[in-house]
C-alpha cells in the first residue's frame, strides 16, 4: 500500500508539471457547469421536486433515463478487462486502466442521478444497509452498485500496482482475475437487475417484457464500448500519439458493430411486438412512439443503422468513422433509454385520463448536465494523476 | 500462504471491526441528518389493525352521479394540500360507449349487457377510482425500504418515516393511486385534520381507507359524504356484512383483474336501486400536473 502511494505521489508531481493550459481551462468550464447544477439542485431541495417536469402520472424522467444509460456504460466498459485478460488481446492494454476508471466514474455518476431523483436522499443512503426489502429490484440493484464500486476500486488498485511494477506476480494475478470477474458481475448482476427494475412492472406494458434485461445487456455493451472508443480517439489526439494501433481500432469497430446489431435486432423486435399486439396499451404505446416521440425513435433506429453501415466497411473502421459511429451509438442508446422510460409511463393507465406529457424542466436538465460534467471532471483528474499505461511514466524502469 | 505477521493481524482485525460497526455508524449518521431543521416530523401514529377484519369497498356505478363529493371530502379528511393534484379519488366522466369499448381489462363489463345507466344522466357514466388496497400490492413488492406495506386488515399503508421518495411504487401501481409531495405542503393550519398529520415534501402518500376512522369502528369519509350511497364499506371476512352480500349477489367487476393484484374495491354494474337525487357536480381538479385537458 505504502509503496503504491509513494509511486502515485511521484507520478502526480510529474504529471502536474507536464499539464498544459488547456486542461485547466476545460476544468474551469466544467466547474462552472457543476456549480450551476449544484445551485439548481439545492433550490430543488429547498423549494420542492415540483421544479422538475415530473408529475404524479409520470413519476420517472430524465434522471432515471440517465441512470440506466450510465449504469449500462459502466457495465459495458468492463468488457475491456475480459478482452485483455480473458482473450489475451494485448493490444487493448493501454485502454485497460482507462476502462476501469471509466466504469468507476460512470457507476458513481449513476448513483448521483438516484440521489438527485429521490425525495429524501439522506434516507436513501440507508437502503442497502438498514432499510431493505429483498423483493424490491431497487434494493437488489442498489446493493449490487455498492459491491460493483468496491470491485472496480480493487481492480483499479491492482491495475495501478501492475503499471508501476509493484507487487510482482500476486498483483498481476489479482488484476487478471478481478478484471475477468467484473464482467459477469457487471452484465449479469448490475445491469440485468437494472433492466429488471422496469421488466417486473406489470402495470406498464412497454416495460413488462422478459427481453428487457437482455436488451439492457446488449445496449450496455454497445454504449460502454462506444465511450471507450471515444476515449481512445480523444486521448490519442491530445497526447499526439496513437495509444492503440490501427489494427486494434479495426477490431474495436467490429465488436461495436456486433453489439449494435444485437441491440438493433432487439429494438426492432420490441417495437414490432408492441405494434403487433393490438392491445389498447400496445396501440397507445405505438401511437406515442410514432407521433410525439418520432424524433427520438428515428434517432434510435436510424442512428444505429447508420453506425452499423459505417462499421461494415473497412474504411469506416478507421479513426473518423469510428468517431462518428461511436457518437451515433451513444446518442441512439440515450434516445432508446429516454423512449423506454418516458413512453412506458406516458401510456395512460385509465383510457379516460386524457393525454399525458412529460417535458424535463430547465433545473432538471441543468442537474443532469452537471452530473455528466462531474463525471467528465472526475475522469480527467484521475486519468491525469493516476498512471494509465506503462510507457507514460517509466517509473517502473526507474525502480521507484 | 505466508504466515500472518502481528502487524497484519492487527490491521485485519481493525478492518473487520470497522466493517462490523459500519451499519451502526451509518445509522447514527442518518439519524443525525434527520434532525436537520425543516425535516423534523412527528412519527406517524396510526391505530393498530383490528383482528379478524378485512376491509373492502363496493362502488355502485349505477348510483354514482359523478358529483365528486367523495373526492373533495377525502381531500379535507386527509389534510391533502392543493399542491397534490389529482386528489386521491379521481372521478372519470365518460360516455358509456367509450367506457365499455377498447379497454381490455373491462371485457367482463362489456359482455354483461345488463348494465344500466343512471336515470339522471342517461348519456354519461361516472367512474371513481382510487387506491384499491390490493391483496398482492405491486407497490409493496417494489418498495426498497418496506415503507409501503400491507397490514393485517388488508389496508395498504405508507410509513412516511421510511419512505425515501424513489417513486418506484408510483411507477409500479397499475391504478395511478399514489401521490408524491412535489412541494413543501402549504396547507393552512385550520384546514389540517389533527388526526392526520401533513406529510413532508419528498414522500409518497395515498388513500388509507381513512385508517384513523375505520380502525376505530367508523366508516370512511368518502362513504359518509356520498349523497346517493353509491359507496358501501365493510368487513369482507364477515359473510353477513353488506359488502360481502353485494359482492355475492350482484354483477360486479374489479379494475384490471388480469394483473392478478386482487383489488379490494368492487364495482357493481347492475343497477338495482335508483339514485335518489340529483346533486350539482363539483368541478374536476384543475391544472393536473402532467395531464393535458
Amino acid at each position: 500500500m505504502k509503496e503504491t502511494l509513494k509511486a502515485v505521489l511521484s507520478h502526480i508531481r510529474e504529471s502536474v508539471k507536464n499539464t498544459g493550459k488547456g486542461f485547466y481551462v476545460f476544468v474551469g468550464i466544467l466547474i462552472i457547469v457543476i456549480t450551476w447544477a449544484f445551485i439548481n439542485y439545492a433550490q430543488i431541495f429547498i423549494t420542492g421536486h415540483g421544479m422538475s417536469g415530473l408529475s404524479d402520472v409520470v413519476p420517472w424522467g430524465l434522471y432515471i433515463s440517465f441512470l440506466a444509460f450510465f449504469i449500462g456504460a459502466s457495465a459495458g466498459a468492463t468488457i475491456i478487462g475480459l478482452l485483455i485478460y480473458g482473450f489475451r488481446q494485448d493490444d487493448y492494454k493501454p485502454m485497460g486502466t482507462r476502462a476501469i476508471l471509466l466504469a468507476l466514474v460512470c457507476i458513481f455518476g449513476a448513483t448521483q442521478f438516484v440521489m438527485a431523483d429521490v425525495g429524501v436522499p439522506w434516507r436513501a443512503l440507508k437502503v442497502p444497509f438498514l432499510l431493505r426489502n429483498v423483493t424490491s429490484m431497487f434494493f437488489i440493484s442498489s446493493t449490487s452498485y455498492f459491491i460493483f464500486m468496491a470491485l472496480l476500486s480493487a481492480e483499479l488498485y491492482y491495475a495501478i500496482k501492475v503499471t508501476f511494477g509493484i507487487g510482482g506476480e500476486k498483483a498481476k494475478k489479482m488484476a487478471k482475475w478481478l478484471g475477468i470477474l467484473a464482467v459477469p458481475f457487471a452484465l449479469f448482476v448490475v445491469h440485468t437487475f437494472t433492466g429488471t427494475i422496469f421488466g417486473v412492472v406489470k402495470a406498464r406494458e412497454f416495460w413488462n417484457t422478459p427481453l428487457l434485461p437482455i436488451h439492457f445487456i446488449t445496449s450496455a455493451l454497445a454504449s460502454g464500448f462506444a465511450i471507450v472508443i471515444l476515449i481512445a480517439i480523444i486521448t490519442s489526439k491530445l497526447k499526439k500519439r496513437e495509444i492503440v494501433s490501427q489494427k486494434t481500432f479495426n477490431h474495436m469497430g467490429l465488436l461495436l458493430g456486433a453489439f449494435l446489431t444485437a441491440t438493433l435486432f432487439l429494438d426492432l423486435t420490441d417495437y414490432l411486438i408492441v405494434l403487433y399486439s393490438g392491445t389498447a396499451e400496445g396501440m397507445e404505446t405505438w401511437h406515442i412512439l410514432s407521433e410525439r416521440y418520432a424524433p427520438l425513435l428515428s434517432l434510435n433506429i436510424i442512428g444505429m443503422i447508420i453506425a452499423i453501415i459505417i462499421l461494415m466497411f473497412k474504411k469506416g473502421r478507421t479513426v473518423p468513422g469510428l468517431f462518428i459511429s461511436s457518437l451515433l451509438t451513444i446518442v441512439a442508446i440515450m434516445a432508446y433509454r429516454i423512449n423506454l422510460i418516458s413512453v412506458g409511463q406516458l401510456v395512460p393507465l385509465y383510457p379516460e385520463m386524457g393525454t399525458l406529457h412529460y417535458v424535463p424542466s430547465v433545473p432538471e436538465i441543468s442537474v443532469a448536465l452537471g452530473i455528466v460534467a462531474l463525471m467528465v471532471l472526475l475522469y480527467m483528474i484521475f486519468a491525469k494523476i493516476l498512471p494509465m499505461e506503462k510507457t507514460v511514466t517509466g517509473l517502473a524502469d526507474k525502480g521507484v | 500462504m505466508d504466515k500472518l505477521t502481528r502487524r497484519q493481524l492487527i490491521k485485519l482485525s481493525a478492518l473487520a471491526g470497522a466493517g462490523a460497526l459500519l451499519p451502526q455508524q451509518l445509522h447514527a449518521f442518518t439519524q443525525f441528518l434527520e434532525k436537520i431543521p425543516g425535516y423534523q416530523k412527528k412519527p406517524t401514529v396510526v391505530p393498530p389493525p383490528i383482528k379478524g377484519f378485512r376491509f373492502g369497498m363496493v362502488i355502485d356505478l349505477g348510483l354514482c352521479i359523478g358529483c365528486r363529493r367523495c373526492s373533495y371530502g377525502c381531500k379535507l379528511e386527509n389534510s391533502v394540500p392543493d399542491t397534490i393534484s389529482p386528489p386521491y379519488i379521481m372521478v372519470f366522466e365518460t360516455n358509456p360507449r367509450r367506457f365499455t369499448s377498447g379497454h381490455p381489462n373491462l371485457e367482463k363489463f362489456k359482455h354483461k349487457k345488463r348494465l344500466m345507466y343512471t336515470r339522471l344522466r342517461k348519456d354519461k357514466i361516472y367512474m371513481p377510482v382510487q387506491c384499491n388496497h390490493c391483496k398482492d400490492p405491486p407497490c409493496a413488492k417494489v418498495c426498497p425500504t418496506k415503507a409501503t406495506y400491507k397490514d393485517a386488515d388488508g389496508i395498504v399503508m405508507v410509513n412516511y418515516d421510511k419512505c425515501i421518495g424513489c417513486r418506484y411504487c408510483m411507477a409500479a401501481c397499475p391504478y395511478n393511486a399514489r401521490r408524491f409531495n412535489w412541494w413543501e405542503p402549504d396547507i393552512p393550519p385550520e384546514k389540517v385534520n389533527p388526526l392526520v398529520p401533513v406529510r413532508p415534501h419528498g414522500v409518497v402518500e395515498k388513500c388509507t381507507f381513512c385508517v384513523h376512522r375505520t380502525r376505530l369502528g367508523d366508516t370512511t369519509r368518502c362513504v359518509e359524504v356520498c349523497p346517493n350511497k353509491a359507496r358501501i364499506f365493510g368487513n369482507l371476512n364477515d359473510p353477513d356484512s353488506e359488502v360481502s352480500k353485494l359482492i355475492g349477489s350482484e354483477v360486479n367487476f374489479r379494475l384490471k383483474e388480469g394483473l392478478n393484484t386482487g383489488p379490494q374495491i368492487w364495482y357493481l354494474t347492475q343497477q338495482k336501486r335508483k339514485p335518489m337525487k340529483w346533486y350539482e357536480p363539483l368541478p374536476p381538479p384543475k391544472n393536473v400536473r402532467g395531464v393535458s385537458p
